[in-house]
């Protein structure tokens, strides 16, 4: 019999060989990659999109979909940008202040998928939409100054050798692997595989999918928070590249679109992946003008990715059981003739 | 308390002797439903329902399809509200909203589509909403498995892993760990809902189902296997288009007596004429040559023009697969479907209709039906093509049409404008059967056309079907009531585990024949050997 | 069921779509009533010149709008419209660089080649299984960056003078685009009630299964939507330059969204199976009027985002609210 924990991480192991070997390859190209300088920029280029795919695997998880993430970083971002000054505090209070707002956007989401059961697609476009409206009123162009306590502080070392970024990072996969066990972390599985049967076995499933978006809003919150430390300015404009490239960091990471499958860790390995394709791409020559395309492409092969992977495990579930249908039918089967024997 | 292994083992208690002495000392009714009535928008599903059950009973509750039992499951379990009505457990009322608040209340239920969830563990899947947690909220893999490992060695399903993905488990051994899950909870209240269908080795149930009741609990068991409900319940109760239709002790009730109060036996004097149409000397219209395919073992058969052909089968044994692989919706594995002589790949309903095959289909609200349009654009859809001339859809010849066959299948002409959705299951399926009907086809399949539909509109029907073979053409036609069956086929196969075990010629077609033979007790072949081994 | 057999009653509305049709009449009404609310504010709002103005710059929206209306329908979305819209206006503007010259096969030659985005679209959606949403929004990207390669993102001044021609000259005292709205209008509305393929793309939208079952097409029709909805985009961008007399990589975005609120509006159903292009017309010119208040008022970008979002949000809980009474009013 299969334990748990190889079907559950799904397309994860297959996302993080990859990542590994796309830095072999890249390091193999570009040997000053394996500096620490370079590990930390590598950390801090992929934060912000592994933040938001952490965030929209929540949501994906349950069999829904989410456009926020990009209107949330923005506004959270322009905030940032124009409220963190250069008091001492500024730091603290606008992570607050992003946790706060990602919160309560997602709360807004869930409620109006959870309770009203909207449509989840046509509703978080509009609350994206609303959000980008706000952080055009906030700050109308790019512009703004991040206080330079979260900008160069959050972009370096802990103690000289390990990077901020990363430490984050790793710290939300720990949440992640607490997360999985709790009963919630079961929820959201089984809300997302199967509604009607995590209904009938008393799971609530509003409750689970307000959980999921407010949990979204969340990290998308703190993705904003991360992308003011990167950039160090602000920016109103919501890129539909970017939103691109967070479904492709879920999708790639082994979460299906289809619900009841995958999860965080895949996503984190997703993001690391794009990121270094990225990289590779530019240091390879190729011009800027053609990461549209690329985006594009990787989009669209990182869903076949995904459907085959679980093709692949249907195809597997399929074989096994048969076979082990078979044989314990078999068994049955001789039960079952000699009952059939007796009642005659 | 669960009483496992004990001096009460099940071959020391004759039930039926012991019943009525032990009972009495125990005379107050542990649950009672008063007045119990549903509806959906223009359906009847319940109405006045009443009956109640002693501690320590078995109650049987038999219906055909739409009678009204799934929808009681549901009120009981919590998750519908009633509109009128009450339950009593014990002393208090029992008023439920949601699935967690029943099983506080001592009220559980197997559900027949299974309520698990096929990504989680066994393990899981038994303790949820809430497996064990440690301080922290986190739950321990191994503790809730160790857990699972003791519950399901007391139910006597130990050779099941508790660290298996519910997914990876055959049918049937799913459905022991629904079972297993709904006992654990020692309610007061046990809902079995059809806890046999995929299950071979039905002893292991009953023998719990007597240990369960030993601790004054009551089960209400659901199940259209008469068999089943004889061998188990001491009381049972049928229900018929959400009323009940009788209430009666099970050594008291004759097999007739129960079929009848479920179909009706008034329905046997209204089946037309029974005329033969059969046209033996002619080609077959259809043939089936060693036909697998996923759930459907080497069938042959063959129909001629002028033949109904029916289907028996209990649920899940192949009949499904038959029929979906006829239009092209189950890829085949081996074999040929030959109509009018001529081998015809069917790759999808479109061909298969092409091929002159129209499957008038098991569900019509989700396969059938398209709940947005009229029910003249529901019908004419298929020949929309045919229809239009310079790409617009001539109205007229439309209503023309559509009149056409509506008068065929005695559909009343002032609904054909309405929008298909506030047609009653009557007019909708025979809607359904004017559209299949209006391509003109060799053969007709029929998958339980008489489900949730109304008397008068049953007879409609069979009249339909008679009337279609008239011209040399043929039906296929599955049945869950065998009356059916009997009273209007010309030949019956019988499906057992996914192959025909039996061919019933029309002098020996009986219920209690197709009964048997569905049920795999009687068969013309050999116990063991024949049905192949290695189905999925 | 009930064993009674007597006849059903009757309980439901005379015809399918008066509830849509009304739903629109509404809306278009709620649009006058704007102009007249800000007509009572500001006298000098109103004339009939901004009257012309407003009806002109809404076919854009209008014409877009019925693409994104064909795959809502089907339960789907088009997040490609936008590029579509600016990949035909920089097309043609570089094609026919200033003169007419080339205009007759020019004009085909966009069609085609934006209908083909959709195609591939529609293949991608129909055939690999990939969800609209990431399908178009993917396509939409790739082929932002295919136009910016070609381009390098230059603007486009030479559009052919006939396009500015059509844009700005008048028959009989009407702008020319509006009388082209309203034959654009009528038969899309012939298109989609009346055909063949409308009626199977109602069916397909309503209940896919039951279309597998029923023997539709589902691949065919999808790609069709699609491409269709690529060819409306693709129209949309040809006017677009036309009136603007130039083009630019991003002239069309403004219009993505607003195609979707309009659909909302207009009182499809964004999960498939119903909607009439009545009212998502009622729609594309609500929005397009208040575009115009925004722009009146001289309200900034943002705020043009947040009441957009607002009305869709709205229309969503209004299509929410009615659905609960008129089902509990059974």
């Amino acid at each position: 019999m299969i334990p748990i924990r190889i079907n559950r991480l799904n397309g994860a192991p297959l996302a993080f060989a990859l990542f590994v070997a796309m830095y072999i390859a890249y390091a193999l190209h570009m040997p000053s990659a394996l500096s620490l300088f370079s590990i930390t920029n590598l950390f801090n280029n992929t934060v912000v999109l592994a933040l938001a795919a952490v965030g929209l695997t929540f949501v994906i998880l349950i069999k829904e979909m989410d456009l926020s993430p990009v209107g949330v970083i923005a506004v959270t971002n322009v905030l940032v940008a124009t409220q963190s000054g250069s008091t001492p505090y500024g730091a603290l209070l606008c992570f607050l202040l992003c946790c706060l707002i990602g919160l309560g956007i997602g709360l807004i989401n869930g409620v109006l998928v959870a309770y009203l059961r909207l449509q989840s697609l046509a509703c978080t476009l509009s609350t994206m939409i609303i959000c980008q409206g706000v952080a055009l009123i906030i700050l109308p162009a790019p512009g703004g100054e991040v206080a330079e306590f979260i900008s160069y502080q959050l972009t370096d070392l802990i103690g000289g050798v390990f990077p901020v970024s990363a430490a984050i990072l790793v710290l939300v996969a720990a949440l992640w692997l607490f997360l999985r066990r709790t009963s919630f972390g079961i929820g959201l599985y089984a809300v997302g595989t199967d509604e009607v049967a995590a209904h009938y076995s008393g799971i609530k499933v509003n409750r689970i999918r307000l959980g999921a978006f407010a949990l979204a809003g969340i990290f998308y919150g703190l993705a904003g928070y991360m992308l003011s430390a990167q950039i160090g300015s602000g920016d109103p404009r919501v890129s539909s590249s970017f939103l691109l490239y967070v479904f492709a960091a879920v999708a790639i990471g082994g979460t299906s679109l289809s619900g009841g499958r995958g999860g965080i860790i895949g996503s984190l390995a997703g993001a690391g992946i794009l990121t270094i394709m990225q990289k590779m791409l530019f240091s390879l020559g190729v011009s800027d003008f053609y990461t549209n395309i690329f985006n594009g492409v990787i989009m669209v092969l990182a869903i076949l990715l995904g459907n085959s992977t679980a093709l692949l495990n249907k195809w597997r579930e399929h074989r096994e059981n048969f076979a082990s249908s078979s044989y314990l039918r078999g068994r049955e089967k001789q039960a079952g003739s000699k009952q059939a024997e007796a009642t005659q | 308390m669960f009483i496992c292994g004990s001096d009460n083992a099940p071959e020391n208690q004759n039930r039926d002797g012991d019943d009525e002495s032990w009972l009495a000392m125990n005379a107050a009714p542990s649950i009672k439903i008063e007045h119990l009535s549903k509806r959906y928008g223009a359906t009847v599903a319940l109405d006045d329902v009443s009956f109640s059950l002693q501690p320590g009973e078995v109650c049987g509750l038999l219906g055909e399809n739409g009678a009204g039992k799934s929808t009681l499951v549901k009120v009981l379990s919590g998750v519908v509200k009633p509109d009128q009505g009450v339950v009593w457990l014990g002393d208090s009322p029992y008023v439920v909203k949601d699935c967690q608040t029943a099983k506080a209340h001592g009220v559980a239920t197997a559900y027949q589509e299974l309520s698990l969830i096929p990504t989680l563990s066994v393990a899981i899947n038994l303790f949820l909403p809430n497996p064990e947690t440690n301080a922290w909220g986190m739950i321990s893999s191994r503790r809730v498995e160790q857990m699972a490992a003791e519950v399901l060695n007391e139910f006597g399903v130990g050779d099941i892993s508790p660290s298996a993905l519910v997914e990876d488990l055959s049918l049937g051994l799913r459905q022991r760990v629904e079972i297993v899950r709904a006992m654990l909870s020692k309610p007061r209240l046990l809902l079995l809902d059809e806890p046999t269908a995929a299950l071979s080795d039905r002893e292991w149930l009953f023998n719990l189902i007597d240990q369960f009741v030993l601790g004054g609990a009551s089960i209400i068991y659901i199940s259209h296997k008469l068999d089943e409900v004889q061998r188990v319940c001491q009381h049972c109760v049928i229900l018929r288009n959400g009323r009940k239709a009788l209430e009666a002790r099970v050594k008291d009730l004759s097999s007739n007596q129960v079929f009848s109060s479920m179909a009706g036996r008034s329905v046997v004097e209204f089946f037309p004429e029974k005329a033969t149409s059969v046209r033996k000397a002619e080609q077959d219209v259809l043939r089936l040559d060693h036909l697998s395919c996923e759930g459907l073992q080497d069938v042959s058969f063959s129909i001629k023009p002028g033949e109904i052909l029916g289907i028996a089968a209990l649920e899940g044994q192949g009949q499904s697969s038959l029929f979906k692989a006829l239009v092209g919706l189950m890829p085949l594995k081996d074999g040929q479907i030959i109509i009018n002589g001529r081998p015809r790949t069917i790759s999808s309903p479109r061909s298969a209709r092409q091929a002159g095959l129209v499957l008038v289909p098991e569900e019509r609200k989700t396969e059938g039906i398209f709940p947005d349009l009229t029910t003249r654009a529901n019908i004419s859809l298929p020949e929309i093509d045919k229809l239009s001339a310079a790409w617009l859809v001539q109205m007229n010849k439309e209503k023309e049409w559509v009149q056409e066959k509506a008068v065929k299948v005695d559909l009343g002409s002032e609904y054909i404008p309405l929008p298909i959705t506030s047609l009653s299951g009557g007019n909708q399926q025979k809607a359904l059967l004017a559209r299949s009907l209006l391509t003109d086809p060799m053969c007709l399949l029929l998958f339980d056309p008489t489900r949730g539909v109304d008397v008068i509109t049953k007879q409609t029907i069979y009249k339909i079907i008679r009337e279609f073979v008239q011209g040399g053409k043929a039906v296929l036609f599955y049945s869950t009531e065998l009356d059916e069956l009997v009273h209007l086929c010309d030949r019956c196969l019988v499906l057992y585990q996914n192959a025909v075990v039996a061919e019933v010629p029309r002098g020996q077609l009986s219920q209690q024949k197709l009964l048997s033979l569905a049920t795999g007790q009687l068969s013309n072949r050999t116990q063991d050997g024949q049905v192949a081994e290695n189905k999925v | 069921m009930k064993a009674t057999p007597a006849k059903q009653r009757i309980a439901a509305p005379p015809a399918v779509f008066t509830r849509e049709i009304t739903a629109a009449t509404i809306v278009l009404a709620a649009a006058v009533a704007l102009i007249l609310i800000m007509k009572l504010i500001f006298p000098s709002f109103g004339s009939l010149a901004q009257i012309a103005a407003i009806l002109v710059t809404s076919i854009f929206l209008v014409v877009a709008s019925c693409g994104q209306g064909l795959t809502i329908l089907l339960g789907g979305i088009d997040l490609s419209i936008g590029v579509v819209m600016s990949i035909a206006g920089m097309m043609i503007a570089g094609l026919t660089n200033g003169s007419n010259d080339n205009l007759p096969w020019a004009v085909p030659l966009v069609l085609a080649c934006c209908t083909g985005i959709g195609v591939l679209n529609g293949v991608g959606i129909a055939l690999l299984k990939i969800p609209p949403l990431l399908m178009t929004l993917a396509m939409g990207t790739t082929f932002f960056g295919v136009a910016l390669g070609a381009t390098s993102g230059s603007l486009q001044q030479r559009v052919a003078p006939a396009l500015q021609e059509v844009m700005s000259s008048h028959l009989a005292g009407i702008p020319v685009p509006v009388i082209l709205m309203a034959a654009f209008v009528v038969v899309v509305i012939v298109g989609q009630q009346r055909t063949a393929m409308g009626r199977k793309l109602y069916a397909l939208g309503s209940n896919q299964t039951a279309a597998r079952i029923a023997g539709l097409p589902i691949v065919g029709l999808t790609i069709g939507a699609y491409a269709i909805s690529a060819l409306c985009a693709a129209i949309s961008g040809l006017l677009l330059a036309g009136y603007s007399a130039s083009a630019t990589l991003d002239m069309g975005d403004p219009y993505l969204m607003p195609t979707i609120a309009a659909v909302v509006i207009g009182g499809a159903r964004v999960t498939g199976g119903r909607g009439i292009y009545w009212g998502t017309f009622a729609g594309a010119i609500f929005l397009s009027t208040v575009s115009t208040i925004i722009t009146a008022l001289s309200l900034s970008q943002g705020w043009r985002n947040i009441i957009q979002g607002g009305i869709i949000i709205s229309a969503l809980i209004i299509t929410f609210i009615q659905s609960k009474l008129s089902s509990s009013g059974n």
